[in-house]
């Protein structure tokens, strides 16, 4: 680039002893400028003229010098720069050098000279690196590192850049010298060698903002910093590999992890019977480097196995260990084990998080959810919060079902004296909660159920306040409302709702449809001749109201839907649904005597999409391996509590789900807002209900169908397609697309003859951990901010839309500037100008998206499912009619259940990373300048 | 100290609001004698510093952006209490969890806290608040320094929790001289206002009104906090000390609008006394933002004398720079230093980027409180 000496520092607009034209009278002080070295020095408008030249020479070449058009351009921006300049010269008269070129790309940007003020903001961020390492280098002390065993050692440099160059070789746009560098700032005298493998991480991630690819390079180092980990606790030295040699080390390090981990009783001693050399033969050692940041840290932190405080798998070796530990009762263990390992280390398809923990080790506990139904009396009430903790032990997620429990004020008999209700029990269950914290891998998570009619309904939505009695609050507790549909009635009818306690209804929550309005109608008339003991009279949209409020504020009670849920349920027949589970997917039947259980995972949608469509061949291959995967987790699985046994070796019921659904939208160019994506959401379900329906019951030809299978929805040949009608019918009608387009006869018809392996199939679950592992967007959920961190256990994550990245660049639109606009609008694209409209529409976040959309394509999605899913809604500016709007449409398009509902944070904080202030939180300007904030207007200087 | 008189006369003689021609409100505080029968409050009455207007009444409103922040500082409501302090209790007692040298800046840095909160406290009720003659602002006041109740308890909780050593801890503002320097320095500020004599309605007071703000409002909560920000949240993104990160990214949710309300403060000040702000008085304020830079520089030296990965006092020393200047901006005055950036990118992710939270895994911070949905 030909720009040079006239941008240097304190060359730009500053020249000793000139007169200043443009603003300033005799009688006025000189403007003076700061130069980079701190001198100061007159201000001269001409420099900026000639710098300004240069930089239109540097884009149109020199033939543009002679250009009269030039000259006019220069000379007219010289002057509104000077002029804006003058205005904010009152505070001091005394300019930086940085204003001055801050005016300068502020004034080429309003003219449109786009390409101009994008060579002068790379010119001035090269001069301003340059600068940098002049000084780092000049300054940089000398350093020294203290290894593990003590010594003091000088810190050699020359590697670390070696491991950085390694980490950033062939990715695009990534530089290894800015890596370095920044890593440079971060080192101390006396570091550690383990805080000095951590520095180029950390280094890495600061990057991942203005490009997504630092995210792989993070990952590299890290996974740098793994080997090195993993090769010395199996070799029991200091060992070391480097990407290049891992390839040649792979097979013997997995049999050697598989034997240690054997002696060291972290894996089963099973493993050892495999064919290692066979299994190390398929590994893929290259899938290692198909990890993101955020998916390597993630297993880093919390799945790989570890002894003694080291880790012994890398991923490969991980992923071929779940697969193991899910082949054990294969005839070709070798062959399934293989096929498995395909399907999780290529992230078409990933397991839930309990199966990737627990799966080939001693306690292989493997299930994501469990359901209990909490019995009305001290005993059972005790016993319930134990099986929690059980279930907890290992990684479970619970869902409970108070409704039985009688409420406040209800009678005791062998006491003769009066119930504190359902809450005080609650809270002993919050606590349990808190106390089982699975291993320190994740917090233990429950979520209590209370149907619209217990008479402690209006405590239980205030149990996740943080104002008012503690003692009464359950803040690590997730709870939600189990709604009847005549209570959706009532409040459209505006019409008066009684609450009871279940001592005296007991029958209420084992009914549903068109026996339990019956039923409530006849306590209702019990209550008003005077025969109740406890009851009480509401209005139904007061009640509404104050269930959306507190989800709006806490984010708790969720909404969902009891009569659907049973309604539509394959398993009626021997039971009731009480309650969803802690993500509202799971909906299946808990007794005294049966405790649900699923177990859980996911397809990832992303992977089998292109831009031509959906890959169904592919998606077909996916759900049949995966649906096997599945079933086996239901004979191997290791039960904590024997009502867990009992009904999942009856039913076998599991939940296959999705996940990257956004991500196969943009690769589908489809924007998450439109009746295209809602079609979409209805065809990809449709694919995989289709193909796990038929992996089901080929499993039951091969394998046999689940004993409960007789007198099922299934058996009568009412498939999930079919059971809307009975909803339709139950509610007098629904508004409910019916559209198929596969061929649902004849799977129908094997269904009814050949029956069914599993009395539930599909699920979507939320994926908030395996959707990072895999690199996509989590679920079903539409794009959160292009921009944002994800903040888990492993700590903060920035994550960008690399979709979105790849696009701009292709149009020559990313760049610093666009980089911190993304930033400044908190990774929404919708109000930076610069974004094409489509691209807006392309890249909408879940707050510009309008929540009906979400609810639309879920409904699409409903019709296929046997079970649920975990559908979070978004509401960028809420109020109480748009959510009530919201949460009726859900329940009107027939929807089963709802989950968390999103806002935003009151108030943002200042952003510390722009240049300049963001001005964002100040009302009162500065000095006098316009209030409006536009880019055109030369006299507003918001963004100064 | 005598109790003051509220019914003196005020003197010397007040300036009122530029423009208007009216005479000043007889009490500035809201508590002298009921003037039965007075005219009705006018928003054009209504003025920062000196109000002509009835103090105790709400409506109408002038300043909606005082009112604003109320209304967000009441939606941001939290309590230390809800953030589990069990991962930091298991750092904190195990025994390589931390160096020597975090060990050393997280003390340092909570004993400074500790007391901070209490001192920016007791500045708002005894100095401020009574001196700021509008009540919508003063509607705020009453929010912020319940707000920073909530922070000196937060320092409690933390005590409490890891079991440090509470006299060590709240007394380092008396002991540690990099902590006392800075405390003494703001103190002197409110000294001032603190005389039982001391009235606005002069030039020299209402100067004297406008650095106690800036010590404050500038220095205090938008520049030495932030130091202790970088630090702890420093920490933070290597996920140590988890529970405090989380609690200060809650202090720093709030003193941003803190922070912010005392910017908007003087500047509308300047807007209607604009014979306040003269270039001397500018140079002078400068000069303080420029004595804070060094008293934080000095703090730095002093809690982090090799410093940690990711931070040390070079780097402390260039961003207070880098805030210093920020701050100068915001006031509507020149740089007090040469360009400086950020020398943390990580900020970024740990302050600047929305955080999208795992429900189970940390509590979500953008829940706000319901009442005033509207359902029509």
């Amino acid at each position: 680039m030909s720009l040079q000496s006239h941008y240097e520092p304190g060359e730009v607009g500053a020249q000793n002893g000139a007169a200043v034209h443009h603003a300033a009278p005799d009688s006025e002080p000189l403007v003076q400028v700061i130069r980079r070295n701190g001198s100061v020095t007159a201000f001269d408008p001409a420099k900026i003229a000639v710098a300004m030249t240069k930089a239109f020479l540097a884009v149109e070449g020199s033939s543009a010098a002679a250009s009269r058009r030039v000259h006019e351009i220069v000379a007219g921006l010289t002057e509104d720069i000077v002029a804006s300049l003058m205005r904010r010269a009152e505070s001091g008269r005394v300019f930086h050098i940085e204003d001055i070129q801050d005016q300068v790309e502020l004034a080429l940007m309003r003219a449109g000279h786009q390409k101009v003020v994008r060579a002068y903001v790379l010119y001035r961020e090269a001069q301003a690196a340059k600068r940098a390492a002049e000084t780092e280098a000049d300054a940089a002390p000398e350093l020294h590192m203290r290894t593990a065993a003590g010594e003091v050692t000088p810190l050699n440099l020359s590697r670390l850049s070696v491991v950085i160059g390694e980490a950033c070789d062939g990715l695009d746009g990534v530089d290894s010298q800015r890596v370095v560098e920044e890593t440079r700032r971060n080192l101390y005298d006396g570091i550690s060698e383990d805080d000095l493998s951590l520095a180029p991480i950390l280094a890495a991630r600061t990057l991942i903002e203005a490009e997504p690819n630092y995210s792989r390079v993070a990952a590299r180092l890290l996974i740098d910093r793994l080997r090195a980990e993993v090769l010395s606790a199996l070799s029991g030295r200091p060992d070391r590999a480097t990407g290049a040699e891992m390839p040649g080390r792979y097979a013997d390090a997995f049999s050697d992890a598989i034997r240690y981990g054997i002696e060291a009783e972290r894996v089963s001693p099973e493993l050892g019977r495999f064919d290692l050399v066979r299994l190390g033969a398929a590994l893929k050692p290259e899938r290692d480097l198909a990890f993101d940041y955020l998916g390597l840290q993630t297993l880093v932190d919390r799945y790989f196995l570890h002894h003694e405080g080291a880790r012994f798998e890398l991923p490969q070796i991980f992923f071929m260990r779940v697969a193991m530990g899910l082949a054990l009762n294969e005839i070709d263990r070798e062959a399934k084990a293989i096929e498995f390992y395909d399907l999780l280390s290529s992230f078409r398809f990933m397991c839930s998080t309990p199966t990737l923990f627990n799966a080939g080790t001693l306690h292989p506990q493997l299930s994501s959810c469990f359901l209990t139904s909490v019995p009305d009396d001290l005993d059972g009430i005790f016993k319930s919060i134990k099986d929690n903790a059980l279930l907890a032990k290992f990684s479970g997620g619970l869902g409970n079902s108070w409704s039985r429990v009688r409420g406040l004020g209800a009678h005791i008999k062998g006491t003769n004296g009066e119930s504190q209700g359902v809450v005080p029990f609650l809270k002993v269950a919050n606590d349990t909660a808190i106390a089982v914290n699975q291993g320190g891998k994740r917090k233990g998570a429950v979520c209590g159920y209370l149907e619209t009619w217990h008479i402690d309904i209006e405590e239980f939505l205030d149990l996740r306040k943080n104002t008012g009695d503690d003692r009464r609050r359950t803040h690590d507790m997730n709870t939600a409302n189990w709604v009847p549909d005549l209570f959706m009635e009532r409040v459209e009818a505006n019409a008066e709702w009684t609450l009871f306690s279940p001592d005296e209804t007991a029958d209420l929550h084992e009914l549903y449809g068109p026996a339990f309005r019956t039923a409530y109608e006849a306590y209702e008339a019990k209550a008003a001749r005077g025969e109740m003991r406890v009851h009480r009279t509401v209005r139904a949209l007061d009640l509404w109201r104050r269930m959306l409020s507190m989800l709006f504020e806490t984010g708790h009670p969720w909404i969902t839907f009891k009569d659907p849920c049973n309604i539509r349920s394959p398993q009626g027949h021997v039971g009731v649904v009480h309650s969803s589970n802690l993500c509202t997917e799971i909906t299946l039947n808990t007794s005294d005597r049966e405790v649900a259980v699923c177990n859980l995972g996911s397809v990832n949608l992303a992977a089998h999409v292109s831009a031509d469509g959906l890959d169904t061949a592919r998606l077909a291959e996916t759900v049949a391996t995966a649906m096997r995967m599945l079933d086996n987790v239901i004979d191997i699985n290791f039960y904590t509590i024997p009502e867990a046994r009992a009904s999942n070796l009856r039913h076998r019921p599991v939940g296959l789900g999705l996940m990257g659904f956004a991500d196969a939208l943009a690769t589908l160019r489809i924007p998450y807002a439109s009746d295209a994506a809602v079609a979409f959401a209805d065809e990809s379900m449709e694919a995989i209900s289709w193909h796990a329906i038929s992996a089901s019951v080929d499993l039951a030809a091969e394998r046999g169908r689940y004993t409960s299978f007789e007198g099922s929805l299934w058996s009568q040949g009412v498939l999930p397609i079919d059971s809307i009608e009975r909803l339709s019918d139950a509610r007098g009608g629904l508004e409910c697309d019916r559209g198929q387009r596969l061929d649902w006869n004849a799977l129908r018809e094997r269904v009814v003859t050949v029956g069914m392996r599993n009395s539930n199939t599909m699920a979507i679950a939320p994926t908030a951990t395996i959707s990072n592992i895999c690199g996509v967007s989590q679920s079903i959920e539409p794009t959160f901010q292009n921009l944002y961190v994800k903040s888990n256990m492993s700590g903060d994550f920035t994550v960008v839309n690399a979709a979105l990245v790849h696009d701009l660049k292709d149009r020559g639109l990313w760049d610093e500037v666009m980089a911190a606009d993304l930033k400044y609008y908190d990774g929404a694209v919708g109000d930076i100008d610069r974004v094409p409209d489509d691209l807006k529409a392309l890249y909408a976040t879940a707050f510009e998206i309008d929540p009906s959309w979400l609810v639309e394509a879920a409904a699409r999605r409903q019709k296929w499912i046997d079970q649920a899913q975990s559908l979070n809604l978004y509401l960028a500016a809420p109020s109480g009619k748009a959510l009530d709007a919201l949460y009726r449409l859900a329940w009107s398009r027939g929807l089963k259940t709802t989950y968390y509902l999103r806002a935003r944070a009151a108030t943002s904080v200042e952003k510390s990373t722009l240049k300049g202030t963001d001005g964002r939180l100040n009302a009162v300007i500065a000095s006098p300048a316009a209030a409006t904030c536009s880019i055109d207007d030369q006299t507003c200087e918001a963004c100064q | 100290m005598t109790l003051t008189d509220w019914n003196d006369p005020i003197a010397p003689s007040p300036r009122g609001p530029r423009g208007s021609a009216g005479t000043l409100a007889d009490d500035a505080t809201g508590l002298g004698e009921i003037d039965r029968g007075a005219a009705r409050v006018s928003v054009s009455d209504k003025a920062m510093i000196n109000a002509r207007a009835d103090v105790n009444q709400l409506l109408p409103l002038k300043y909606k952006w005082a009112w604003d922040k109320y209304l967000s500082g009441c939606n941001n409501h939290w309590m230390p209490t809800e953030v589990s302090m069990q991962a930091d209790i298991a750092l904190w007692k195990s025994r390589d969890g931390l160096t020597e040298d975090e060990r050393r800046a997280v003390k340092r840095n909570l004993g400074f806290f500790a007391a901070s909160e209490s001192l920016v406290a007791n500045n708002i009720v005894l100095a401020i608040y009574r001196h700021l003659t509008n009540p919508e602002c003063r509607q705020y006041l009453l929010r912020q320094a319940f707000e920073e109740a909530v922070h000196t308890h937060t320092f409690q909780y933390i005590v409490e929790s890891l079991g440090l050593d509470e006299g060590e801890l709240f007394n380092m503002y008396r002991e540690v001289p990099s902590i006392t320097d800075k405390a003494a320095w703001a103190l002197k500020y409110t000294q001032h206002l603190d005389d039982p004599d001391f009235q606005t309605g002069t030039e020299e007071a209402d100067r004297a009104f406008l650095r106690d703000l800036v010590a404050f409002y500038v220095v205090f909560e938008g520049m030495w906090f932030y130091t202790g920000f970088a630090q702890i949240l420093s920490l933070g993104r290597r996920n140590k000390m988890i529970g405090i990160a989380e609690q200060y990214q809650y202090i720093l949710r709030d003193e941003s609008i803190h922070l912010n309300f005392g910017i908007d403060v003087i500047n509308q000040i300047k807007a209607e006394n604009p014979d306040l702000w003269t270039k001397a008085f500018q140079e002078e304020v400068r000069g303080m933002l420029a004595d804070a830079a060094e008293l934080e520089a000095a703090y730095g030296r002093d809690t982090m004398p090799r410093g940690f990965l990711g931070l040390n006092a070079g780097h402390c020393e260039e961003y207070m720079r880098f805030i210093a200047n920020r701050r100068c901006g915001q006031l509507g005055l020149a740089p007090v230093f040469g360009p400086s950036e950020n020398p943390f990118p990580w900020m970024s992710e740990a302050m600047d980027l929305r955080k999208e939270k795992n429900f189970f895994e940390t509590r979500v911070t953008e829940y706000q409180t319901g009442g005033a949905l509207s359902w029509d």
